[in-house]
């Protein structure tokens, strides 16, 4: 005999309690799921955008390091005008393209990343040339300056590096079945990586 | 002669050769005493300079909630001393996970390197700029002449400067939090044990009053008596209840080893005993930190001598 809070449930009215909950438990089910799925979406693709708006930031960074540096090169190594020259370049045309989260197409972030790398070899010429000014090296505001463009380049590395383990936590969630159902009917989209830096894949080269 | 010299050379070297340490095998001693902020595994600074650097840094987590892991090394695997900092703040999480106030400093003298990591939220107060100062300044002359006690001392003493500097920076609240955690864990323990007990006794004198003619739980003791065998060591109890509904009558019989000492020495001792393996985490009079999940942008700076 099944008893429920010392009351005797009969036979008939167990059964209609089950199979009212069930029926109930199946409409309500796919709500559930869906508001649960296209939440989970909405919140990942919101911490990509984040994720992306940091790494923008730590490129801008970059760029507002870069006057100050070259500035303080001038004084010693005037006459490596030209490596300065292709710095500031550099530079200009990298802070010309910015990229807004919702339009992060594959071209775009491959435009964006092309640009930023000229940054990046301009950058390391000019501080390769400056090993050659001993009274550069000295100087503590070019040594703390340096450690700014260090600190930033690593800062980079890191933003790149989170940005691509959100994007690939979003990417799996819009992929995986059954999601990929909603994701398709509400319009979410896979998004794009960074790739390795070009000529990452080489080992620098060291020479004595 | 020189193929021989170069022999022994490289005997020696291999015998005097320290542990290459790995971000998993570099002991950190903070997680067993929270006292403990130098991880020092091949005795390279003395124990006087690691005393006053524990302390400093101590009093930096408790007035400014700056969490520090300070290491000496040999030799660390890789020789990056920033990807190293960098993948030991990402396992252990060090600094608070509000403030962000995670700081890590490591030397290896064998790879001749060193940095200062700066968790997200102090780069403000220890910008990448402020990083590479102390280390021109302060660090590096020691380092060159091989005075590594003094370069960490040194390093500390002007980072603890800047910090005191700086409001914004609250302190304690990771290290009170811990010793609340500490005692709240050791406080449910002690209310889950009472309650239980006090379950135990509810659902004993239940049982004892439900009364089987009429279904109620009115039986009311109103004798008891007791008889004892001293050769079988056993002490009967015969209580008699009553119905206060229906005066049915019924007698409960039960035993006690004379030497046991009864339930209540049984259940106390279970309780001392689950109390005292809770109690086991803390070494030396002293609890084990933790780390508060902080997290690293890459901020700080890094050198070479």
């Amino acid at each position: 005999m099944k008893t429920l809070f010392g009351k005797v449930l009969t036979p008939s009215l167990t059964g209609r309690v089950r199979g009212g909950s069930f029926i109930l438990l199946l409409g309500i089910l796919p709500f559930l799921f869906t508001s649960c799925t296209y939440n989970k979406l909405v919140e990942q693709e919101e911490t990509v955008d984040q994720k992306w708006a940091d790494v923008q930031t730590q490129y801008q960074r970059r760029a507002d390091l870069i006057p100050n540096l070259v500035n303080t090169v001038k004084g010693y190594a005037a006459h490596e005008s030209e490596t300065l020259e292709a710095v500031i370049a550099a530079r200009s045309k990298a802070t010309q393209i910015t990229v807004n989260a919702d339009d992060l197409t594959p071209e775009k972030l491959a435009e964006y990343q092309a640009a930023q790398g000229e940054v990046s070899q301009a950058l390391g010429k000019l501080l390769a040339i400056t090993e050659n000014y001993p009274d550069l090296k000295a100087n503590e505001q070019f040594s703390e300056l340096q450690a700014q463009l260090e600190g930033t380049e690593n800062r980079i590395a890191e933003s790149r590096r989170i940005y691509n383990e959100a994007v690939q936590t979003y990417n799996v969630s819009v992929r995986r079945f059954p999601n990929n159902i909603w994701a398709m009917i509400f319009g979410f989209e896979k998004k794009t990586m960074f790739a390795a830096e070009a000529g990452a894949e080489k080992a620098p080269e060291v020479q004595f | 002669m020189r193929k021989l010299l170069l022999y022994i050379f490289l005997c020696i070297a291999t015998v005097a050769t320290a542990a290459t340490y790995s971000v998993d095998n570099l002991p950190i001693p903070y997680l067993q005493d929270k006292t403990q902020y130098v991880s020092n595994p091949d005795d390279i600074l003395s124990q006087t300079a690691v005393d006053s650097l524990n302390l400093w840094l101590g009093q930096m987590e408790t007035e400014h909630g700056v969490q520090t892991v300070l290491a000496v090394v040999e030799r660390i695997e890789g020789g990056d001393t920033y990807e190293f900092c960098m993948a030991l703040g990402r396992k252990y999480g060090i600094g608070s996970k509000e403030q962000n106030t995670g700081l890590i400093i490591l030397l290896s003298t064998g790879d001749r390197a060193y940095t200062i990591l700066t968790g997200r939220g102090l780069e403000g107060k220890l910008p990448d700029a402020i990083c590479k100062r102390i280390e021109n300044r302060q660090m590096l002359p020691a380092l060159r002449e091989g005075d590594w006690d003094e370069a960490m001392l040194a390093t500390v003493r002007a980072i603890t400067k800047y910090v005191d500097g700086d409001p914004s920076l609250v302190g304690g609240s990771d290290f009170e939090h811990n010793v609340e955690d500490g005692f709240t864990t050791f406080g449910m323990l002690l209310l889950l044990a009472i309650g239980l007990i006090i379950f135990a006794v509810w659902k004993d004198r239940r049982k004892k009053s439900y009364c089987p003619s009429c279904h109620q739980y009115k039986m009311k003791r109103i004798s008891s008596r007791v008889t004892t065998n001293r050769i079988l060591g056993i002490r009967t109890h015969h209580d008699t209840y009553r119905c206060t509904h229906c005066h049915f009558t019924k007698e409960l019989h039960w035993d006690e080893h004379i030497n046991s000492g009864g339930m209540g020495a049984a259940a106390g001792g279970a309780l001392g005993s689950s109390l005292f393996r809770g109690g086991g985490g803390f070494r030396g009079g002293s609890f084990g930190g933790h780390f508060g999940g902080g997290s690293f942008g890459g901020g700080g700076a890094s050198g070479r001598f």
